[in-house]
């Protein structure tokens, strides 16, 4: 507890009825106020231990005790500092959220603890915080003071139950009954309009009057207790980081050839054996660490569009609520940054086309406010990131039209609806009739997909027409790891990402056709597919220039299925990637380097350019 | 890592200073030691394929992977087979976005020098056609000749950018996403 060391006590005037007090002198009221206190509770210590503080078997643990005390006193820091940010009119509507949500997390753990009066004025200020931020309540200054007033008195009580646990018990906090009196009072809506009580008007307490209730009951629910308050978090230079990512990977290269090396391996000595697994054990455990030190939860991100869809729908005179799911979902920070934009453009258009205005909605028998959600979830090995808006779909018709009309379609080309829904990505494109402001110039879904691309990711559009749009993202965990095929040309190795990898063969001579002396296929399960060889699109040296002698892979990249001919497969890893640098930003079908088990580099193919020339099959 | 703590060198074109002094060929060259990182033994290198001929690989430097260039072929001198004394000096090289590191290969470094400013004379004219902005100047120490190259300007930004050279490899405008 930092700058408000006040408590409250019974001596307690009324709140102050002149909301324009400044914050000052409010503070040098309790400051008086807190000597008064000190003077009576100090012949209260004699007394015996307040009824509320029930012993049982949870809350004389010590461990758990300390475990209590240093989150509670997270979560009070937390609302002092929201609760002066909304004093001060800076803050946004997730502030009053967090503090709500603080309240909300302190009553469970003092229920949980049996201390019964922390839960019972947690409890009473949760509840006014509810209101206020469902709109049902203005928060005035002399609210917010009788919250803060709670939050010390909060943190009396736990340096009473600190100083009780080590068997040294400081002054017993006062009853808690007239502040409990003083929030209920507080939390009585009052009559609008009077003129001395200047609300702090401002985003945040407006927001839940114009988007409902249940939309931003589900930011609560979903995170609350999920997220880690600031202060049980270091902040680490990125380079340090990835160096620390580097080092850990050289480590295990270290440790695999010391393993792998000859003359260790004949060593008979179950000792040393031993020792060098515990060893591989360990490099394992502290590799997987690194790694994870740069996932962060994706909710940072998510809570960023809160502010733009409000921004939008003001300026567009919609109405919508913006739902978040899963912001506790991890994945690699770069995602998350390169994220930023596509979502911010995804939204865009949700609200700009999707979202039809408020008269529309009624007219088709939907709420007035529309509803955005935002949605973050693990698929199989897949963050998958859902926009969903209950808006008038995509106009299939219309899409289809404009393509033709642009020559990306041809007018008798028969196309599915996801293919046609996948031209709204085309650069340029857009059936606005009109170029707002806020889009229709037919940039914003082309970042879209360069981004999503970028990122190895893939994109998913579910519509139907009146009801609405979903667009999926599936992602990659994170950008650092691929797992990969280690395969052999000429003299350097190269890796393919497994992800693009369907099956291998052996390629005979009955499977290979060419086609009118231009191209080579090969008959892979009733299809043709091209054939690529990897020595030539390279521009090396194979083995052998018989495609017999060497290893078909059959890959998949933008839609296309093709057969890679390498030399020869050298087995499966799991690669960190590396940058090849600006230097070599340039090379066409080289995706990145990548150190291999013996220190190497190896080099990390990038199907989509490498094949890219090929014409579209199958 | 570690880096090489020696005097700052003023930026422009004062160039008294410390050298490294390393061969190619029959010729020695200078490179002032602040820009020097290490210099390691001759390694196996990756080669990037479709790449400009001076540009030998990348190798794998402490977990950073760096371009190594073949500083012989650069200047256009006559090639060698490696040697025991053939060597990566790895050097930090400004880029528009920011310092990179990069392995020169050379055909051995013999030591570091100091050299004053009256040592050095400015390039002489060798006519029209020779650009060679990236030398600073000939230094001439002890009846010896060693050429001073401004490591910045042997790899402009536009060079740096386009090690991976522009092939004839086509990507088709394909709609499908």
């Amino acid at each position: 507890m930092a700058k408000r060391k006040s408590t409250v006590a019974q001596a307690q005037p009324a709140p102050p009825a002149v909301p324009e007090i400044p914050v000052d002198q409010a503070m040098m009221d309790l400051s008086n106020l807190s000597g008064q206190i000190q003077h009576t509770t100090q012949s209260d210590v004699s007394g015996v231990a307040p009824p509320a503080f029930a012993a049982n078997e949870l809350n004389q643990d010590p461990q758990l005790i300390q475990d209590f005390l240093v989150e509670a006193r997270e979560h009070l820091t937390n609302v002092e500092g929201r609760l002066l940010e909304i004093e001060q009119g800076v803050h946004t509507a997730e502030t009053l959220h967090s503090a709500f949500r603080s309240f909300h997390t302190l009553k469970g753990l003092a229920g949980f603890l049996d201390f019964a009066v922390l839960q019972e004025v947690a409890h009473e200020v949760e509840s006014l915080l509810d209101m206020a931020r469902n709109g049902n309540l203005v928060l005035r200054p002399a609210t917010v003071d009788v919250v803060l007033q709670s939050g010390d008195y909060l943190g009396v009580w736990l340096n009473y139950i600190e100083s009780s646990a080590n068997a040294k018990p400081a002054a017993t906090p006062g009853d808690h009954m007239p502040l409990v009196e003083r929030i209920r009072a507080a939390a009585v809506p009052e009559a609008a309009g009077d003129p001395d009580c200047e609300s702090l008007s401002n985003p945040a307490t407006e927001v839940p009057v114009q988007g409902p209730a249940e939309g931003s009951a589900a930011v609560a629910e979903v995170t609350s207790g999920g997220r880690r308050s600031e202060s049980a978090l270091v902040k680490v230079d990125t380079s340090k980081l990835e160096y620390l990512v580097d080092m850990v990977g050289e480590l295990v290269i270290a440790q695999s050839m010391l393993r792998h090396n000859p003359e260790i391996g004949g060593v008979r000595s179950p000792r040393l054996q031993r020792d060098i697994a515990h060893l591989t054990r360990i490099t394992a455990e502290v590799q997987k660490t690194a790694m994870a030190m740069r996932m962060v939860p994706i909710g940072q991100l998510f809570r960023r569009m809160t502010r733009l869809v409000r921004d939008l729908a003001r300026k567009s005179g919609k109405q919508a609520e913006l739902e978040l799911i899963g912001e506790d979902v991890q994945l690699d920070r770069n995602i998350v940054e390169e994220l930023a934009d596509p979502l911010v453009h995804m939204l865009r258009n949700s609200m700009d086309h999707g979202l039809e205005g408020p008269d529309e909605r009624q007219a088709a028998g939907k709420p007035a406010a529309g509803r955005v959600r935002l949605k973050a979830s693990h698929q199989a090995g897949l963050i998958v990131i859902e926009l969903t808006d209950d808006g008038r779909g995509l106009n299939r018709q219309k899409i289809l039209e404009k393509a033709i009309e642009r020559g990306v379609v041809k007018p008798d080309a028969q196309l599915t609806d996801s293919e046609i829904y996948h031209l709204i990505f085309e650069p340029g494109f857009s059936t606005a009739d009109k170029v707002t402001d806020v889009s229709g110039r037919g940039v914003g879904m082309d970042v879209v997909r360069r981004n999503i691309n970028k990122l190895r990711g893939r994109i998913e559009i579910v519509s139907s027409s009146g009801t609405g749009t979903t667009f999926l993202l599936k992602l990659p965990l994170t950008l650092a790891i691929i797992d990969g095929l280690v395969v052999v040309v000429g003299q350097d190795r190269y890796i393919v990402p497994i992800f693009a990898v369907r099956e291998m063969f052996r390629p005979a001579p009955e499977n290979l056709f060419t086609v009118e002396g231009r191209g080579e296929m090969a008959m892979v399960r009733q299809k043709l597919l091209p054939v690529v060889r990897l020595s030539r699109r390279l521009g090396v040296a194979a083995k052998s220039e018989d495609p017999c002698e060497g290893l078909m892979i059959v890959g998949e990249s933008d839609s296309k299925t093709f057969c890679l001919l390498v030399d020869e497969l050298a087995g499966k890893q799991e690669v960190v990637i590396k940058s090849l640098g600006a230097t070599f930003r340039d090379v066409r079908g080289i995706a990145g380097g990548a150190i291999l088990g013996d220190g190497r580099v190896g080099l990390i193919l990038d199907l989509p350019t490498l094949v890219g020339g090929l014409a579209h099959v199958a | 890592m570690q880096s090489a703590s020696v005097i700052d060198v003023p930026a422009g074109r004062q160039r008294q200073g410390k050298y490294l002094v390393f061969q190619l060929g029959k010729e020695e060259f200078g490179v002032r030691v602040v820009k020097v990182r290490e210099i390691m033994g001759l390694q196996e290198i990756t080669s990037v394929p479709q790449t400009q001929d001076f540009v030998r690989g990348v190798i794998n430097l402490r977990g950073k992977v760096i371009p190594v260039i073949d500083l012989r072929r650069k200047f256009r001198l006559d090639d060698l087979e490696d040697t025991q004394r053939t060597c990566i000096v790895v050097l930090q090289v400004a880029h528009e976005g920011g310092d990179i590191m990069m392995g020169v290969i050379v055909d051995g470094v013999s030591e570091v020098l100091t050299i004053q400013e009256n040592e050095i004379e400015d390039t002489p004219e060798f006519g029209d056609d020779v650009q060679m902005p990236y030398i600073l100047g000939m230094a001439k120490v002890k009846g010896a000749v060693k050429i001073l190259l401004d490591i910045d300007q042997v790899l402009t930004n536009n060079e740096i950018r386009g090690l991976g050279r522009e092939t004839a490899m086509e990507t088709e405008a394909s709609f499908d996403f």
